[in-house]
C-alpha cells in the first residue's frame, strides 16, 4: 500500500523534473570533481610552461590559448601561492574594492578561480557579485520569439517588452530562413517601444554576423565557447577562429558578447571527467583571452544537467561570479526552463536577482512560453506582475517596471502598423490590417492569423540577396508615416561609427547615450554605496495596477 | 610637409617612450602578453591618445571621429540619410575610432579588448565576404596549413593586417599541432 | 556581396525553371528502384556494407545513424522503437517517390555533423541524421555543418507522425521543391524533464565514437519476432 503523504509529493510539479545521480567519471557533477587540476601556473622566459598541473607539452589547444592571452601573467604566480580561502574572504569583505580584487582574480588560472569560489556560500557569492558586476547599475534583457515567426507579433511584443524595461532583446527563429524578417522586425519594434534597445538575432554564427553587417542587429551574443576541445570542435569552431569573429563584429561596429555555460561539455558527451564549473571557468578565460566584452553565462541551454544533479544552481552563481570576476560583462542567464516548480524557479533566480547584473536575465521570455523558440524561458510574459510585484515587496530593481494596459495596446498597435509600413516600403509581403489588429490585443501566435510562410520565406531570401541594410529600413519607415521609428532605428544604426558601446557591459538609455563599465563602473563598498534605487525610481518600481488606495475607498 | 614632420616627431617620441616602459618592465622578462600590447599601431596613434577620461567618444571627441569614407560624425545624421548623402557604406566605424576605443579600453586596465579592438582595426579594410571566408577557413578541419599560411600572407599583402595574419599563423601552427587540418 | 546566390538557392531555380520548361525531367517520375525491403518497424538489424560511397541516384536521401542507434540504445528518450522511427522515415521519403539509403556515422554523435555527412554522401545532397534519442536533422550538403533546412531540437516532441513528415520533407528538397517545413512543435517542460536523462543518452552514445573513422554502408532490415 502507497503512503498517502508520498502520492501528493510525487504529483507535485518538483516531482516532474529531471534529477539524476552524479557521475563524477563523465563529468556528470557540477562542482569539485575529484578529476579537477589542482591550480598551479609556472612562467619561464615569459611563456607558461605548467598550468593547472600539465606541463606545456601536454597542453591541448585550450590550454594554449589560455595560457597566451588568457591570464593576466604579471600576478599569476604570486596569486596562484595565496590562499584560496583568504581570496574567497576578501570578495565577501565590503573592505576590498572590486578594482583591488579584479587584479588578483584575473590574474588567477582556471583552477584557482574554480577553487576560490568553491569555498564560497551562495550568500557568500551574492555578496561578490554586488561587488564585482561591472556596471553600477543592473539590466535586464528579453526573448522575443514566435513559433510561426510572425514578424508583426514580434514587433508588437519587442514595443510591449521595451515599454517595460528591457534593456536589449533578444530573437531567434523556428525557421532559419526566416532569420532576416526576425531581425528587422525586432529592430523596428523595440525602437518604437522604448528609443535606444539593443537588439540581437541568434543564429548559426556566419549568418549572425551577416545580418549585423547589414545593420539589421546592434549586437549578437551566439558566440559560445565550449570547454573541451573536443566539444569546441563538435561545436564547429576553435578559440582562434571564435577570437577572430569578436574582432569581425568590432570591426563592424557591433557590440558582441560570447555564450557558454555549466553543462554543455557534459551534454554533448565529451567532458573529460571534470566538473561543470571548472570547465566553464575555462570557457570564460577563452572569452577572455579572445577579447570579448563579455560573456552570457548560467548554464543557458544547458540549464537542465546541472539543476538535475546536486548543487547544481550554486554552481551557476558560481559561474556568473567567475565571469564578473575575470571583468566581464555578465548576462546572467536565468532564461530557460529547467523545472516544473513555481518555487524552483523563483529560487534559482533569487541568486542573480537580489545582488543584480548586467543583464539578470538573457533572454526574459516576453511572449507566453509556449511561443518560446529558445525552447522556453524561466520567465515568461505570465509571470510580468509577479516579477514587478517581487522588485516591489523587496525593493530591488530587476530592471523591470509596472505598465498599464491602455499604454501597451497603444505601443503594440504602432509598433505593428510600423512593420506594416516597413514591409510596404521595402517591398516585402503585405502586413493587412486584420494582422496588425490581431497583433495589437494577442497573447501568443495562438490569436494570430497565418502568414503565407513560403512567400514569406522567398521573400527573407531575396531581401538578403538585394542586400537590404539598416538604411534601407530608416528610409522605408520614414517614406512610410514613421519619421519618429525611422529616427530611433537610425541612432541604433549610427552607434557602430563611434563604437562607444562595444565597451563592457554596455546599453543605450533613451537619448542614445552609451551606460558602461567605463563610464558607469561598479562602486560597491557596501550599505549606501554602488547602485541606489533613486526616489523617482521607487515610484515607478511601487506602483501596482491593483492596489487599493485609501482616496479609492 | 610640416604635417609629416609632425608624426615623425611625435613617433620618435613614442617609441622612446615604449623604450621607457621596457625598462621600468626590465626587472622581470616581458611576457609575450605585454609584447603583444605593445603594437605597433598603438605608437603610430595618429595624434594625442585618449583614456576613459574621453568616453563615450561619440559625445567627449566627436570631432576626431570620421567614418572609413571620411565623413565626420557630425556629418551622420538623419537628414543626411534622407537626402542620400549618408549611405550604407558611410556608418561604419574606422580603424583611427577603434584604435582610439583600444586606448580606452587600456585605459581601464582592460588590454585583451584593446587586443581585440586592435585586431578589429584592421580587418575593417577586409570585404565582407573576404571576412565571412577568412572566419570559416579557421573553423576546424577546413583548412590546411598551407592554406591558412597562404590566407596570412594575403590578408598581410591586400590589407595590410600583420596582427591578424600573425594571429592565423599561430592558429595554423595550433591546428597543425592538434590534428585539426583539413584531410586530419 | 550583392548579388550572390549560393548553389543550394541556384539549383532550386534551375530545378523550377527545367520543370516549367519540361514537365516530365521531374525526378518525382522515376520510379522507386527499392533497392532494400522496407524496414518492418519494431527490432531492427543492420548488415554493414563497408565504407558508404558518394551517391550519384539524385532520387536518394541518405539516412545517417548516429553511432549507437540500435546497437547500444533501442528506443528514444520517449521509448518509441527505433524501427518504428526508421519505418516512420522511410515511409515518408517513399510517399513522394525517392528512395534512401543508409550509412553509419562513427565520426561523431552531433546530429548536424551526421546529417551533414549524409547530405555530402546523398545523390540529391539531402541528408537526414538521427540520434539514438531521437533528435533529428534534414541537412543540404551546401550548408555550413551546424546549419540545416530543419532541425528537430528537442527528442521528447518527436512522434512518429513527424518523423514520418521528416521522411516526406526531405524528399521535396530532394526534389528541389521549398516544402512547409513539419510543424515544430514546442513544449517548455521538455527540458526540465529530460535534458539530464538526455545527456547521460548522449554520454552513452558518445562513448562509441571513433575519431577519424569513416562513415560506413548500411543494409537495415526487421527483426520479425
Amino acid at each position: 500500500m502507497r503512503s498517502k503523504r508520498f502520492e501528493a509529493l510525487d504529483a507535485r510539479p518538483v516531482n516532474q523534473d529531471g534529477f539524476v545521480t552524479e557521475w563524477a567519471e563523465v563529468g556528470l557533477i557540477a562542482m569539485e570533481s575529484p578529476n579537477d587540476p589542482k591550480p598551479s601556473i609556472r612562467i619561464e622566459g615569459g611563456r607558461v610552461v605548467e598550468l593547472d598541473g600539465k606541463a606545456l607539452k601536454d597542453f591541448d589547444m585550450l590550454d594554449t590559448f589560455i595560457a597566451e592571452y588568457g591570464i593576466n601573467l604579471d600576478r599569476a604566480e604570486e596569486v596562484c601561492r595565496m590562499d584560496s580561502t583568504e581570496l574567497a574572504k576578501m570578495l565577501v569583505d565590503v573592505n576590498v574594492p572590486r578594482s583591488h580584487l579584479i587584479e588578483l582574480s584575473t590574474a588567477m588560472t582556471p583552477a584557482k578561480i574554480t577553487e576560490v569560489v568553491g569555498r564560497m556560500s551562495v550568500l557568500e557569492m551574492m555578496m561578490a557579485v554586488s561587488k564585482m558586476r561591472s556596471r553600477q547599475s543592473p539590466a535586464n534583457q528579453c526573448h522575443v520569439t514566435n513559433v510561426r515567426d510572425n514578424p508583426v507579433q514580434i514587433a508588437a511584443d519587442a514595443a510591449e517588452a521595451a515599454m517595460r524595461g528591457f534593456a536589449e532583446m533578444e530573437t531567434t527563429v523556428g525557421i532559419v530562413r526566416y532569420a532576416p524578417f526576425n531581425a528587422l522586425s525586432l529592430l523596428v519594434g523595440a525602437q518604437v517601444g522604448r528609443p535606444g534597445i539593443l537588439t540581437q538575432c541568434a543564429v548559426e554564427e556566419a549568418t549572425e554576423l551577416q545580418i549585423g553587417m547589414r545593420g539589421l542587429t546592434a549586437y549578437a551574443e551566439t558566440v559560445s565557447v565550449y570547454g573541451t576541445e573536443q566539444v569546441f570542435m563538435d561545436g564547429d569552431d576553435t578559440p582562434w577562429s571564435k577570437a577572430f569573429l569578436a574582432s569581425c563584429y568590432a570591426s563592424r561596429g557591433l557590440k558582441m558578447r560570447f555564450t557558454s555555460g555549466t553543462g554543455s561539455e557534459v551534454q554533448m558527451g565529451s567532458a573529460e571527467g571534470k566538473s561543470m564549473l571548472y570547465l566553464e571557468a575555462r570557457c570564460l578565460y577563452v572569452t577572455k583571452g579572445a577579447g570579448s566584452q563579455g560573456s552570457q553565462n548560467g548554464s543557458v541551454s544547458c540549464v537542465g544537467v546541472p539543476a538535475g544533479v546536486p548543487g547544481g544552481i550554486r554552481a551557476i552563481l558560481a559561474e556568473n561570479l567567475i565571469a564578473m570576476m575575470l571583468d566581464l560583462e555578465c548576462a546572467s542567464s536565468n532564461d530557460q526552463t529547467f523545472t516544473h516548480s513555481d518555487l524552483r524557479r523563483v529560487a534559482r533566480s533569487l541568486m542573480q536577482f537580489v545582488p543584480g547584473t548586467d543583464y539578470i536575465c538573457s533572454g526574459y521570455s516576453s511572449m507566453p512560453n509556449y511561443d518560446n523558440m529558445f525552447a522556453g524561458s524561466n520567465w515568461d510574459a505570465e509571470d510580468f506582475d509577479d516579477w514587478t510585484t517581487i522588485q516591489r515587496d523587496l525593493k530591488v530593481d530587476g530592471g523591470l517596471q509596472p505598465v498599464l494596459e491602455e499604454d501597451v495596446v497603444r505601443v503594440r498597435n504602432k509598433a505593428a502598423r510600423a512593420i506594416q509600413a516597413a514591409f510596404k516600403g521595402l517591398g516585402l509581403p503585405e502586413i493587412t490590417d486584420a494582422e496588425v489588429e490581431a497583433a495589437t490585443y494577442a497573447h501568443g501566435s495562438h490569436d494570430m492569423p497565418d502568414r503565407n510562410v513560403v512567400d514569406d520565406l522567398k521573400a527573407a531570401q531575396e531581401m538578403m540577396n538585394r542586400n537590404v541594410t539598416g538604411v534601407d529600413v530608416v528610409k522605408a519607415l520614414a517614406e512610410n508615416g514613421f519619421e519618429d521609428v525611422a529616427r530611433s532605428v537610425f541612432n541604433v544604426v549610427r552607434q557602430r561609427v563611434a563604437g562607444d558601446y562595444l565597451h563592457t557591459a554596455s546599453m543605450l538609455d533613451s537619448d542614445f547615450n552609451v551606460i558602461s563599465a567605463v563610464n558607469q563602473p561598479n562602486d560597491y563598498v557596501g550599505p549606501q554605496t554602488g547602485y541606489q534605487i533613486s526616489d523617482e525610481r521607487w515610484e515607478q518600481l511601487k506602483f501596482h495596477r491593483r492596489a487599493v488606495s485609501a482616496e479609492s475607498i | 610637409m610640416e604635417s609629416e614632420e609632425l608624426i615623425r616627431t611625435i613617433m620618435a617620441e613614442v617609441m622612446a617612450n615604449l623604450d621607457k616602459d621596457a625598462v621600468t618592465f626590465a626587472k622581470k622578462e616581458p611576457t609575450t602578453q605585454q609584447a603583444r600590447q605593445q603594437s605597433p599601431q598603438a605608437a603610430a596613434a595618429p595624434s594625442a591618445t585618449v583614456t576613459k577620461e574621453q568616453y563615450p567618444l561619440g559625445e567627449h571627441v566627436a570631432h576626431r571621429i570620421k567614418t572609413p569614407t571620411g565623413k565626420s560624425l557630425a556629418e551622420c545624421t538623419f537628414e543626411g540619410v534622407m537626402s542620400g548623402q549618408i549611405k550604407a557604406e558611410d556608418m561604419r566605424i574606422s580603424p583611427e575610432t577603434l584604435e582610439m576605443q583600444a586606448q580606452v579600453a587600456d585605459s581601464v586596465g582592460r588590454t585583451t579588448l584593446a587586443t581585440n579592438f586592435r585586431r578589429a582595426s584592421e580587418l575593417i579594410a577586409v570585404p565582407d565576404d573576404k571576412l565571412l571566408a577568412t572566419y570559416d577557413a579557421l573553423r576546424p578541419y577546413r583548412s590546411t596549413k598551407k592554406e591558412l599560411y597562404d590566407l596570412a600572407d594575403e590578408l598581410e599583402r591586400e590589407y595590410k593586417c600583420s596582427v591578424n595574419a600573425a594571429f592565423i599563423r599561430e592558429a595554423a601552427d595550433v591546428y597543425e599541432a592538434r590534428g585539426r587540418l583539413r584531410g586530419d | 556581396m550583392s548579388t550572390t546566390i549560393d548553389e543550394a538557392t541556384l539549383k532550386s531555380i534551375i530545378a523550377e525553371v527545367m520543370r516549367e520548361l519540361q514537365p516530365d525531367v521531374q525526378p518525382k517520375a522515376s520510379t522507386p528502384t527499392a533497392k532494400q525491403d522496407p524496414p518492418q518497424g519494431g527490432r531492427i538489424s543492420f548488415e554493414e556494407k563497408g565504407e558508404a560511397q558518394r551517391g550519384t541516384d539524385p532520387t536518394e536521401v541518405v539516412i545517417a545513424l548516429a553511432p549507437g542507434f540500435s546497437t547500444q540504445q533501442f528506443e528514444t528518450i520517449t521509448g518509441l522503437p527505433h524501427g518504428d522511427v526508421i519505418k516512420e522515415v522511410c515511409a515518408g521519403i517513399e510517399e513522394e517517390g525517392l528512395t534512401y539509403r543508409f550509412i553509419r556515422v562513427l565520426r561523431t554523435s552531433d546530429v548536424g555533423f551526421i546529417a551533414h555527412d549524409a547530405a555530402k554522401l546523398s545523390g540529391s545532397g539531402i541528408g537526414i541524421g538521427i540520434q539514438s534519442k531521437g533528435t533529428t536533422v534534414i541537412h543540404q550538403r551546401d550548408l555550413p555543418p551546424l546549419s540545416n533546412l530543419e532541425l528537430f531540437s528537442q527528442a521528447p516532441l518527436i512522434d512518429l507522425e513527424t518523423f514520418r513528415a521528416i521522411g516526406k520533407n526531405a524528399a521535396k528538397y530532394a526534389q528541389g521543391e521549398s516544402p512547409q517545413p513539419v510543424p515544430v512543435r514546442n513544449d517548455q517542460m521538455a527540458r526540465p524533464k529530460y535534458q539530464a536523462i538526455a545527456a547521460l543518452l548522449h554520454i552513452k552514445e558518445t562513448q562509441l565514437v571513433q575519431q577519424g573513422a569513416k562513415a560506413r554502408e548500411l543494409k537495415v532490415q526487421a527483426v520479425r519476432s
